[in-house]
């Protein structure tokens, strides 16, 4: 197995495109939180206007998710970064959540599913979703996230959508990464998408104990190639899951062990302040004591807090860093780590 | 030396049946659960016929977990295994759930009930509503968990949302999690539960869905698809034991071409294709399970894309399709496949599509139709393509 390194990245997230720059923003800057019109006025971590550049036409975003759009912005940014980086057979590993859905569309669904101020499942059947996009279904339908970002940039190797609300987005990361290694593909684009501005999804969040938290959104993606084919702007050691469905001691327990095994100088962590705890003090305890919080600068934003967390980790190796991991603890209950070392040092 | 990942239990639960022997042997005998839609009224939909599972999980809050339960239960007492939870992984083909009426009464109530949508209504009436949205029944990874939690297992747990290829590509992490050492035991596959107003009218609204209510793959008067519903399964084992066939290949390809529409030179298809029988070191095989969904392009775009793959080694494979019996199971289609395709392997008998009688010129094919054909199979190719164009082919190969 060839062992792999990241040779381009990108990202956009509420500090707006790029990632350059965002390991020092997150060591002395504060989140940029804004009142979400579609969330009745909260504080949440939102992605500010885009240049047209990067952002996808408006006829076209009729089509999309919010999480979708964000995963075209950031795979047009990549390829503009690296225009050499082949398309026809890069493979496309994508963390995605399930928050699609235009407010737009659900209010014009509903508008035409009353009959005298009262809902009528009969109307909601046709006269309501007549109301709608006829396409408003591929709005919610999760691959999207990727189908439309790999159409627009013409990738068309192996992949997958992997749902994620937190975690799941390292097993897209680590798909990738044997893909790569294995030779199932020369390169591969690999990273997460989503936002938590959506109401169902932000109303979810409250009920499952996630009071406190921002939510956020962004979308960040990581160019995967064979070490040596390329600059390498790191290596990527480390992708790893451990799932925190029954005996949670024993996952945080392996989960640490391996960080501490991996021994990073810095540990970017992107765990929710609702239920984190666990993750908090694991990165607490874990190498030289350095510790970044990414979803307080973020905000919470599920399937792409991973990937947003890499690419702090790849900038902290830019300014000079030798060994950074990266420790995520979302929503969905499992703990996903990621371990990026600058070339040489491995 | 490669890890194998043998196939060491199978279980489904299909309108045909509540179990795979009961389901393959209707299929064998070329029956379809094509029928009027009875449950709830579809007078003005598109489309009025579907295939949907009646006798289990009528009126559960999520049909997606019963099904899926079941037939994973069928597949792990057949496969009889004992592993450290830690090596067991489960990887799941699914969508979302679909919300209930009165999550969207709910939703609608929070909105302010009335003609528009008043966001600032629903921020302040949000805490009151969270209660009310079963996050399980809709969330993609409940089925996942779900089975984790049954099955104690402790390994990786991976929810694959990628439409009609979903739990095709479940498989091929599988695959991929035994090969790379990750896991020794993978339960896999695909669930869809889609037979319900929602999808029933949207996907009538795109026009995807067949307006005379057959279902006839690569038939010359198809029309569109139908809407079924079911879950396959699979226990897949680094461990042989008694296994009769193993997954030697994968492939996965992009068309990078449309939201709805297949690449119509179907290189995205031959590509996964390719990819898989290059893995399984094999340039032919004897049967193919086809994607097959009885739609205008879709079968004519697959039908061009095998014969160019396969060229002249066509025609000893065998080609075929259930999705005119069962409908199309969307997540769960292309899991459904591969056990029709562990059917040839293990019985010699190649299930027909049901519903082709007029094979159309442009289809041309080895295609099985009427009731089952009985030939040695040593190897079997299974389609399963995605709207937006993600494509998942496995070889299966006697092990």
């Amino acid at each position: 197995m060839r062992p792999v390194a990241v040779v381009a990245a990108s990202a956009v997230s509420a500090r707006g495109l790029g990632w350059r720059g965002l390991g020092q923003a997150l060591r002395t800057g504060t989140s940029a939180a804004t009142p979400c019109e579609a969330l009745g006025g909260i504080l949440a971590a939102q992605v500010p206007a885009l240049p047209a550049a990067q952002d996808v036409e408006p006829r076209q975003r009729k089509l999309m998710s919010r999480g979708a759009r964000l995963s075209c912005v950031a795979a047009r940014q990549l390829f503009q970064e690296m225009p050499s980086l082949p398309r026809e057979e890069t493979g496309f590993f994508l963390g995605v959540g399930a928050s699609g859905g235009a407010v737009e569309e659900l209010e014009a669904m509903l508008e035409g599913s009353f009959s005298e101020a009262h809902f009528d499942v009969g109307r909601f059947g046709t006269a309501g979703l007549n109301a709608c996009n006829p396409l408003f279904a591929f709005q919610l339908m999760n691959n999207y996230t990727l189908c439309h970002a790999a159409i627009r940039e013409g990738l068309r190797g192996p992949n997958a959508a992997i749902f994620s609300r937190g975690a799941g987005t390292v097993l897209a990361l680590a798909e990738a990464r044997y893909a790569v290694a294995s030779g199932e593909c020369e390169t591969a684009l690999a990273g997460g998408a989503d936002s938590a501005l959506h109401p169902v999804t932000w109303a979810e969040l409250r009920r499952d104990g996630y009071a406190s938290v921002m939510p956020g959104e962004g979308a960040a993606v990581l160019a995967l190639a064979p070490q040596g084919t390329g600059s390498s702007l790191a290596i990527l050691e480390r992708c790893e899951v451990h799932p925190r469905r029954q005996q949670i001691d024993l996952s945080l327990e392996s989960a640490r062990r391996s960080l501490i095994a991996f021994n990073p100088e810095v540990v970017v962590l992107a765990a929710s302040s609702g239920r984190g705890g666990s993750a908090h003090e694991i990165a607490a305890t874990v190498g030289t004591g350095a510790v970044l919080q990414a979803s307080e600068f973020f905000g919470e934003t599920l399937a792409a807090s991973a990937a947003l967390a890499t690419v702090v980790a790849l900038d902290l190796l830019q300014e000079g860093a030798l060994r950074v991991g990266v420790l995520v603890a979302g929503p969905d209950e499992s703990l996903g780590i990621v371990g990026l070392v600058r070339e040489g040092t491995s | 030396m490669r890890r194998e990942a043998f196939v060491r239990g199978v279980g489904a639960v299909s309108s045909l049946g509540l179990d795979w022997p009961s389901t393959a042997e209707a299929l064998a005998r070329g029956e379809s659960a094509v029928a009027r839609v009875e449950h709830f009224d579809v007078e003005g939909f598109p489309c009025q016929v579907a295939a949907p599972v009646r006798g289990i999980a009528e009126g559960a809050e999520d049909r997606r977990r019963e099904f899926a339960l079941r037939a994973a239960r069928e597949a792990w007492a057949q496969a009889g295994l004992e592993a450290a939870p830690e090596r067991v992984g489960v990887f799941i083909g699914a969508e979302s759930g679909r919300a209930s009426y009165s999550t969207v009464l709910a939703l609608a109530q929070a909105a302010g009930g009335g003609a528009r949508f008043d966001h600032g209504a629903f921020g302040q009436r949000a805490r009151e509503l969270a209660p009310r949205i079963d996050a399980a029944a809709v969330s993609p990874a409940a089925v996942a968990s779900m089975l984790a939690g049954e099955f104690r297992a402790r390994g990786p747990c991976e929810t694959l949302s990628l439409a009609c290829s979903s739990g095709a590509a479940a498989i091929a992490e599988g695959v991929r999690a035994i090969r790379r050492s990750e896991v020794d035991v993978a339960l896999c596959g695909g669930v869809g539960a889609d037979v319900d107003p929602l999808m029933l009218a949207g996907f009538g609204l795109l026009g995807a869905l067949s307006a005379r209510g057959v279902s006839c793959p690569f038939d010359a008067h198809r029309d569109g698809f139908v809407v079924g519903e079911g879950a396959a399964m699979v226990v897949l084992a680094a461990e042989r034991g008694n296994a009769r066939a193993s997954v030697a290949g994968v492939g996965r390809s992009l068309d990078a071409w449309h939201l709805t529409a297949p690449d119509p030179e179907g290189e995205g298809a031959a590509m996964a294709m390719r990819a898989a029988l290059r893995e399984a070191k094999l340039e032919a095989v004897d049967c193919v399970q086809a994607h097959g969904t009885s739609t205008q392009l879709n079968d004519e775009v697959e039908a061009q894309a095998l014969r160019r793959v396969l060229g002249s080694r066509l025609a000893q494979a065998h080609v075929s399709s259930v999705k005119g019996a069962l409908g199309h199971w969307i997540a769960g289609a292309g899991a459904l496949g591969l056990l029709c395709a562990l059917h040839a392997l293990e019985r010699g008998e190649i299930l027909p599509t049901a519903g082709l009688r007029h094979p159309d010129p442009r289809c041309e094919l080895p295609h099985v139709q009427g009731t089952a054909l009985r030939k040695r199979v040593d190897s079997a190719l299974v389609n399963a393509f995605a709207f937006g164009g993600a494509n998942t082919s496995l070889v299966v190969v006697r092990a």
